[in-house]
Parts: C-alpha cells; structure tokens; sequence
C-alpha cells in the first residue's frame, strides 16, 4: 500500500556522510564554539534579569518602608493610623418610617406660621434640609439632568410637540444619535422647565445659579422649581399630580409644591405678572381678577398647635411613579383592558426593586447597570439578580429567590437565546403583531393629567415593541418613533427652528382644521334642536370638537365618495349617530318663519371670518347677503342655484363654502392620526423661501427629508437627523405564561413569524408615501434570508425529532446489546468462544 | 477556553503518537524506542511529508484510496452509507471545531443550519453502519483476530512502552466503539436540547456533552484511519 512521504535517499542528514574527515573535523570544531558562545550568553541573560529583578523589589521595598515611617512620624506619639476612613451612616436601622411633625420654611428660612396673611409657599431645600441633605439629593436621578453619566442607557427623551405645525422632537441631556439637546436647540434652563415641568420633580434645571440665568427667565417672578420631595414621598390623599401640572403651566414654580401637596390652596398665576414683579413686591391690591399674585391659603387641619405640619412620608407609593412613568396601548379603550405589571400584581411596589439610597440615585435595573454615587450593589436588582441570583465572586449573594422571585426553568430553551437577548424581550412590553402598536406615555403624551379638558395628547406618535440589537451585541425590546420637525439646512445639515417661525409665516396652511371648525361653527344657528354642524368629505365626517380642531369619522356610505366627487363636500348637521342635510331648503318665494332669521345669524358670523370676501346664501334663483346689517335677498344672475348652498361672493364669482385647498387637505387627512399633508409642507416651504430667500428650509418626517427641488416640488431625501429614535422599554413585565414563545419555538422562528418579519413603518404627523419602513430583522442586525429559511426548517423540526429520536432508540439498543454481552463476558456468565465453563 | 486548548492539545497529541508508532514501525526492532535521537528522525520525517499535503496528486490518491476501501469493505449499497457518513461528518466536525476555536460567539448562521441538515445524515448513515458493523466488532470477534493477529506481526500496534507490537483490532474496536457512543450521545444531546423538557443547566449540560462528544470523535476518526484504513 502506498505511503504518504518522501523516500530516505533524499534526506538531508545524508550530506555529512559525504564530506571529507577534516572538513568534518573543523564543522565539528564550529559546532562546539558555537554552543559555547550561545550558552555564554544564556548566562548573562539570565544573570541580568535576575540583576533587574533584585533592582525591582529593592525599589518596591525602599518606597513601603519610606511611606511607613512617613506615616508613624505624622501621626505622633500615642496616635493610631487610620488607613481608611470612616464612613458617616445616615441610616440608624429603623425599618419604620416616622410620622413628620415638623415646621416648614419658606425660601428665606423663615418658618411658616399657617394662619398668617400673605404667608409664602414651603421651601424643600429649608424645610427637608436639617436632616436630609439637600446638596446629596440633588445628585439623584430624578434631579440631576444635565449630569447624568455617560455609560446611562438611553431613556425616554422630552418630546417637543406642536400639534398645529406637526412637530414631534425629541430632546435629552443624554448624548446619543436623535436626541437633540436643550444646549443644541439653542434652549435655556428657563424655556426646559416652561416645556417640560409637568413631569419635572425638580432641581437640575429648575434651579439654574444667578449666573447661569438667561434673559428670557422669569425666575425672579415664578421662584425656583425645587426638588419636590412630597411629591413622591407624601402619603396623603390630597397629593395630587394635576394640581402640581396646573401650577407649573401658570409658572406658579414657588407654589406648585405647596398646591399639589394638599397643605394649602394657590390662586393666582405667575405668569401674567409683569417681568418686573417680585417675591418682595407681595400681592397687587388693585388687580383681583387678571394678573393676580399667586397666594397660599394653608389648610390649618394639617398642622399642630406648634403650627408644625404633620406629614406621612413613607416610600413612595406605585401612584406616584406611574404619573410620570405608565404606558397604555392605544388600541385599550378602557383602563379594565390593561394589565399591570406582574411584579405590581405580585405585592411588590415599584421602590422594592428601583431602590435609592439618601443619593436618590435610582436603581433601574438592567444588566451592566452602574451607579456613581450610590452605594447599593446594583446587579442584584436587575432581573437575573433576583431570579437567577448573582455568583458570590461577582459579587452576589449566591442564591435566587430575592423578594420572592421565581427562579425561572426555561424549559427547551437552548441556551443562545441568554447570551443574545436580554430577559425583557420575552417578557416585557406588547405582544409583538404584524406591525408595531402605537402607545401612549405618560410623559411625552400627557397621561396622568385630569381636568374639565381632555390632556392625552396623539402626539408623539410612539410604538412598541420593536426589538433592537444594541452595542453590547444583545437584543433589547425598545420603544420608537420618528422625529418631525421643521428645519434649517446649514452646511447641509438639518437643524431645528422654531415651529412659531414656520407658523408666523404661513398661518393659513397650519390652520386648516380649525379654520374649518371655525366655518362649521358659524353655521349652529341652522342646526336643529341638539344637533351640530359638520361636512362629510369623501368617506369620512368632520365635526368641531370642544378644543377648536376637528374630529373625524369614517362613514360607511357616503354621498359624495367616488372619482366624480372630488373636491365635493356635503354640509350636515349631525346627532350622535344621525345626520342630516343642515341646508335647509324652501321656496325662497314663501319662506317659512325663522329661517330667514337663522340665514342672518349664520352670515353675520361667517362675516368675521372672511377673508375679504362676502358670504352669501344661494337657493335657486335668489341670493341672500347682508348690506348695511340686514339681510338682503335678491334675484341671481346667471343659472339658478341647483341646491340651496352657502357660499362666498368674491368680486362677481361665487366660490365654495369650503375651498379647494380645504377639501382636499382634509380628504387626504382623513381619519388617520396625521396632520399634515405634502400639499401643506410644500407650500409652508415655499412661503419661507420667499419669505428668506437666503436660507433653505426642510421639514423632517416620517424617516426623511422634505424640501423643495429647484422646480419648486417637494421631494424626500434621507438623512441621518430623520432616522427613528429608540430607547429601552423594561415594562410592562408579562406573566410567564404570557411570555414569548410560550406557543412553541415558532412564535418567533416561522418563515412568517411577527417577531423578525414584523413591518415597522414610520408614523409621523405627515401623510405621505415616503415612510421609512423596515423588518424586525433588519434592527435585529440578522439577515432576513436567514431567518426565513431557519424558521422554514422549524416546520419540519417535530419529524426531524421523531426521526432522531429513532436513530437514537436502535443506536441505544444495539449499544446496550453490546454492553450486556460484554457484562456478560466480564462476570463469566457469559462463555468465551471455544470455551467451556466447567473445564479448568 | 479549555476546550479549545484542550482539544487541540489532545489532537496533536494523538496524531503524533500515531505518526510516531508508524515511524517506529519502519525501523528494525531493535531501534524502536522513545529517544531523543528517534524523535529527531521523526520530525525530520514528518517535516518530509509536509509538501506533499500540498498537491493535488496526494488528495486524488487519497480519495481513490479511500473508496476502494470503502468498496471493498462495505459491497453494495452500503458503501453510498459510508460515503454520506464520511461526507456529513467532515463538514460537521469542521464546522464544530473551526466556531469552537477561533468564533467566540459559536455556530450561528447559515453553517449551523448545514450542521443541522448534516447531523440528520450523520445519525441515519451513523445508525445503520451500527446495525452492519457492530457485530464485527464484538468482543468474541474481536479476540479471534487478536489471535489470528498475534500470528502475524507484520501490521501490528507497536506500543513502545511495552516494547512489543500488539494486535491492531483491539485498537479499531477501540476506535469503533468510542465512535458510536459519540455519535450516540451527540445525537442525545442535540434531541434533548431541542425537547422542551430540560431547563437551562441541563441546556449547558447538553451543550457540553455535544463539544466533548464531537471531540472524542473526532479523536477517535483519527485513530480509526489509522488502524482501519490506512496501512
């Protein structure tokens, strides 16, 4: 059989053989000095190193030994040397939290006496700050906005919203790709808290230092937005968010502490007080009703006869966390749709695993979370913490079960899944669906906020889940959406201006709905008794709703759907779920009583808006007008009206109640959540344009870049600024039972599964095509192809079981075979071949 | 980490000491010993192969090779058997063993659904190569040819240490069995990590099995070649 080598005759070693004896003698000769020479210098390297290492440690030693003594001869005779210092304990052990009767101050540290006329609002940082450390709080998360680590995952940015000019941008002190920072926009500390106070707690920006004030504040009139430390900690019936909103929206900064605690009652609004006004000014005896000074009326039944307030100031309560921290779904129409995080339904409370030292550095709980100024081992609250349990040499306590967490089987779970995704993806958050859901958030929509007007806003238009692949190469379920917003190309880069610019410029394209509101509500007095008036255009009716815009509904049948319709409206009048013509229509001869009345009143109030042009009432060969204040009826010219219709007389030409421009912005709008149409974008931009021909302006929406081409029409470009936004959503956590891939491996591993094939479509306040839109598989970093054709063999995977499962039952038999007969063999039950067991 | 040093380590290893039993067996009996002198020899022998490995002529003489062993021990319809076990089992230990080494995340991607598709061939052709050969390798057989081996000493095991040749079937038998049992538990530990019944120790147990199973394989392929086809 062949071998695989070269043959010996070829070998090297058989060139000394052919050498001549001297030569050979003299090789050898060679050979010998050389392995002395290399031996030689072994030894001196050897010898140096061991020279350098002695050099080492007598350094190491001299240096100890120096400081040693340095250290006896400072600490004198009889005096120990203290290596480490000792840590202050703000914390005595008490697991109770005390009753509070203590006095409050003021913001001059002056105590409040609560009877007192005229007496000031409390002062946090003077009443908490004798035995809490203000300057310490003021670190915590909930405060410290401008500081906030660099290694801090993302976090729900603030959103500025103009619903008029379809604005939604997101803003954040955290410096990662989308979040525009206040400092960016050009903002002070002054204009963030005016925007965003509602869902401030305090400090940070709320309370800028003299020289960081900007000219546009009013700190000198509203005072300083201080941490408010009862609003999370005041367990009192009376503590309420919407009272703390409705202060801070009148810059009542002082006194929104004070309101929404519950200790007193604030009338009066900051807001309308001259800039010039002061604390020192006190209230103005000679306006009573307009710019009243905001004032405190305490309620006495919250204070001791020592005029101290006496304050339940437990942990903080989940209701006070979730005015500012919930998230509802969109699609729930009733709050008994939502379920609450499974932790909550377990007994625990938010604080039991967000937890804060006196830093109030709050723990959020993710994995490879670091604290900076807080003592607390922070990896034992994230997920794995409590249910899997840290190791003890990483710093752990070596057992799950904390709080009563169970520790998790995870069941035919092969083991990738924890090493790339994070737990929340299976159990946090929305089921994932075909597309991603949108969501409203307390903070950037508004919930939590109660009064006579409706406070949810529809935008920010935020959808969830959408799962991510972040930089640590884990999956994470985030919340999206995409920023909108009108902007300024500078050095070709799209920088946000202010919407009230855009607005200014072209009022009449932004104003669309309540433009058409304002019309419809002209026409009451036609309305019958509990009736209302709207326009059905196209498939959809338009009615006024209380805040001035529109409200829409989409009809089954419409009477004027269909290609020949267009640019046709229907003016109704509209009862719950009835409609009627709202025209009314009669012999114009013989009138019957009222009606002309009616058609008075409805052209006076259509007389003020407009516009330079005359509103009229046709019915068939008549016009009604007014001249000189009544109402005139006279003969048409031209073709009788065909229909009774209102209308405006420009010059000689009779033009539509509603324009053009009207009914075909709002057919395009419809009934979806948008706002604006291209049609609107394109010529807000040409307004600009002309209005400053110098500068160039685009809209970002939807994942793209409108601007006007050089014919003047509107096309999309891409741009990194116009890229979704995400951030990390941790809750709502689902039950076990509810988790991803309960169902099986094909929740998400089929061909057309919603967790990779999911399509996630921009939403923004603009209607148009032009909407980035991506898989889940894309985010996930993972190619599509792949994924397709693995969730392809999944169909297959129980046969593929079955069949292994086979194999292994005749390998295992066979095996087993084989072991007994060689157990068999071993133990001499068994006889060899030619054997016999009785011969010796 | 300790696989990969460990299963390199032992792979050389084994592969040494089977070049090196061949190298031994070239010499007179006399020269056969653990020397530093043998050992230089060896090396500069092996150094000699190293081109070789390099032409295309080697490989085509390897594959003619080995299907004319595989023909002649396995007639019929069974050499297409041996052929798809050979076939499914390169790609699978390539492709355990280069993502073991040298990709810390693992198999992932297209070549772990190959490794899939493979490993359902491997257990098939695994299974019925089992059923055909099993018996050949049963411990009475095997003491047959031992014995018949022992009257022969040319094609013999030589094991320096106890400086005498053994017979070459207890080392395919060794080869054989250790083969089927990797297979058999590579097969368990991918059917029980795809059951829904094991929880996530159980799953890294599993994991482990499959690594060290492939290893002990892989080892004992190389020791089958040896011993069975290669002469």
């Amino acid at each position: 059989m062949p071998e695989f080598g070269l043959d010996d005759k070829e070998r090297i070693g058989n060139k000394i053989a052919k050498k001549e004896p001297d030569e050979r003698h003299e090789m050898k000769r060679q050979k010998t000095d050389r392995q002395k020479t290399r031996s030689i210098r072994l030894k001196a390297v050897w010898h140096m190193g061991l020279a350098l290492v002695g050099l080492a440690v007598f350094i190491f030693i001299t240096i100890s030994v120096s400081r040693l003594l340095e250290a006896r001869s400072q600490a004198g005779p009889g005096q120990e040397i203290k290596l480490k210092s000792e840590q202050k304990k703000e914390w005595t052990g008490n697991q109770l939290s005390p009753l509070h009767r203590i006095p409050l101050n003021d913001e001059f540290n002056q105590k409040i006496v609560p009877a007192a006329p005229n007496a000031l609002p409390f002062s946090a940082r003077y009443s908490c700050e004798p035995c809490h450390s203000y300057a310490t709080i003021s670190q915590g998360t909930h405060f410290n906005y401008k500081n906030r680590p660099a290694v801090d995952r993302r976090t729900e940015p603030w959103f500025l919203v103009d619903d008029k000019t379809g604005v939604q941008l997101p803003v954040s002190f955290q410096k990662y790709p989308g979040f525009w920072s206040p400092e960016k926009l050009g903002w002070s500390d002054w204009k963030f808290v005016t925007l965003f106070a509602r869902n401030l707690n305090g400090g940070g920006p709320g309370e800028p230092a003299e020289e960081d004030q900007t000219p546009d504040s009013r700190w000198n009139v509203s005072g300083k937005l201080e941490i408010n430390c009862l609003g999370c900690h005041h367990r009192s019936p009376l503590q309420d968010h919407s009272e703390w909103v409705k202060q801070v929206m009148r810059e009542n900064f002082r006194w929104a502490a004070t309101a929404a605690s519950g200790l007193g009652e604030v009338v009066g609004m900051a807001s309308r007080l001259p800039s010039t006004w002061s604390i020192a000014d006190g209230p103005n005896p000679d306006d009573h009703e307009w710019a009243v000074v905001p004032q405190v009326r305490y309620n006495p039944n919250l204070f001791d006869s020592k005029n101290n307030a006496v304050l339940a100031l437990p942990r903080p309560e989940d209701d006070r966390c979730l005015a500012c921290h919930s998230v509802t779904p969109r699609q729930a129409r009733s709050r008994a749709e939502v379920d609450r995080d499974v932790h909550l339904l377990a007994g625990l409370k938010c604080v039991d695993c967000h937890r804060n030292d006196l830093s109030h550095e709050m723990v959020r709980g993710y994995e490879g979370e670091k604290l900076s100024h807080s003592t607390l081992q922070v990896q034992d609250f994230s997920c794995a913490g409590c249910h899997l349990g840290q190791k003890p040499e990483k710093g752990g306590q070596g057992f799950a079960g904390r709080l009563g967490a169970p520790r998790p089987a995870h069941r035919g779970i092969p083991r990738i899944h924890f090493e790339r995704l994070a737990c929340t993806v299976c159990h946090s958050g929305l089921m994932p669906k075909k597309e991603p859901q949108p969501v409203y958030t307390s903070r950037a929509n508004r919930l939590g906020i109660f009064g006579k007007a409706v406070w949810t806003s529809d935008y920010p238009w935020i959808v969830e889940p959408v799962f991510v692949r972040e930089k640590d190469k884990k999956v994470y379920p985030e919340r999206m959406m995409w920023p909108a917003f009108w902007a300024e190309i500078r050095n070709g880069e799209p920088v946000p201006v202010d919407s009230q610019e855009i607005l200014a410029a072209a009022p009449e394209i932004f104003n669309l709905k309540e433009k058409v509101a304002s019309l419809l509500n002209s026409l009451i007095p036609l309305a019958e008794e509990g009736f209302y008036p709207g326009v059905i255009i196209s498939d959809y009716l338009f009615e006024p709703n209380v805040d001035g815009g529109l409200k829409t509904r989409l009809l089954e049948k419409s009477p004027v759907a269909g290609k020949d319709k267009r640019n046709e409206f229907l003016l109704v009048q509209v009862k719950q779920e009835e409609v009627k013509h709202l025209v009314p229509d009669f012999n114009p001869d013989e009138p019957p009583a009222g009606v002309e009345d009616k058609i008075l009143s409805v052209l006076q109030n259509l007389r003020t808006l407009s516009n330079g042009c005359q509103p009229v009432f046709l019915i068939g060969r008549y016009v009604y007008r007014i001249t000189e204040g009544y109402l005139d009826k006279a003969e048409k010219a031209g073709e009788p009206a065909p229909a009774p219709e209102i209308c405006w007389l420009e010059g000689e030409e009779f033009k539509p109640f509603l324009s053009d421009f009207q009914v075909r912005n709002l057919e395009t709008i419809g009934s979806g959540p948008e706002i604006l149409t291209e049609e609107q974008v394109a010529l807000a931009l040409k307004k600009m344009a002309e209005a400053k021909p110098e500068r160039k302006y685009a809209y970002v929406a939807s994942g793209f870049v409108f601007s006007l081409d050089k014919s003047g029409r509107l096309r999309a470009g891409e741009h990194r600024v116009a890229r979704a936004i995400t951030w990390p959503l941790a809750h709502n956590v689902r039950p076990a039972q509810q988790a991803l891939g309960k169902n099986g491996c094909t929740d998400c591993h089929s061909p057309n599964s919603k967790f990779f094939f999911g399509k996630i479509e921009a939403s923004s306040p603009l209607k148009t095509a032009h909407r980035d839109s991506r898989l889940g598989a894309d985010l996930m970093k993972t190619g599509p192809l792949f994924q397709f054709l693995f969730g392809l063999t999944f169909l297959g995977r129980p046969y593929f079981k079955l069949f292994l499962a086979a194999c292994i039952l005749v390998m295992g038999i066979i095996l087993a075979a084989v072991v007994i007969k060689l157990a068999g063999r071993l133990s001499g039950l068994e006889n060899g071949p030619g054997k016999n067991s009785g011969e010796e | 980490m300790l696989f990969t040093v460990v299963s390199i380590l032992l792979l050389i290893a084994l592969n040494m000491r089977l070049t090196f039993g061949r190298f031994l067996m070239k010499l007179p009996e006399p020269e056969r010993k653990i020397s530093p002198d043998n050992f230089k020899k060896y090396i500069r022998w092996i150094a000699d192969w190293k081109f070789s490995f390099l032409k295309l002529k080697t490989w085509d003489r390897a594959l003619d090779y080995l299907i004319n062993w595989a023909r002649k021990n396995y007639p019929g319809w069974t050499a297409w058997v041996f052929f798809a076990l050979v076939l499914s089992y390169i790609y699978l230990a390539l492709s355990g063993l280069i993502f073991a080494w040298f990709v810390p995340r693992g198999l992932f991607g297209f070549p772990l659904l190959l490794h899939v598709a493979a490993g359902a061939l491997f257990a098939i052709s695994l299974t019925i190569i089992l059923f055909l050969k099993a018996r050949d390798y049963l411990p009475e057989k095997v003491s047959l040819r031992a014995a018949a081996q022992k009257n022969h000493q040319k094609g013999g095991f030589w094991c320096p240490l106890l400086k005498k040749s053994l017979p070459r079937i207890y080392l395919e038998a060794l080869a054989f069995w250790v083969f089927v049992v990797a297979g058999f538990l590579l097969a368990t530990s991918t059917l029980g990590s795809m059951l829904p019944y094991f929880n996530y120790p159980a799953q890294i147990f599993f994991f482990h099995v499959h690594r060290w199973s492939a290893l002990a394989s892989v080892l004992s392929t190389c020791l089958a070649i040896d011993t069975m086809i290669v002469e």
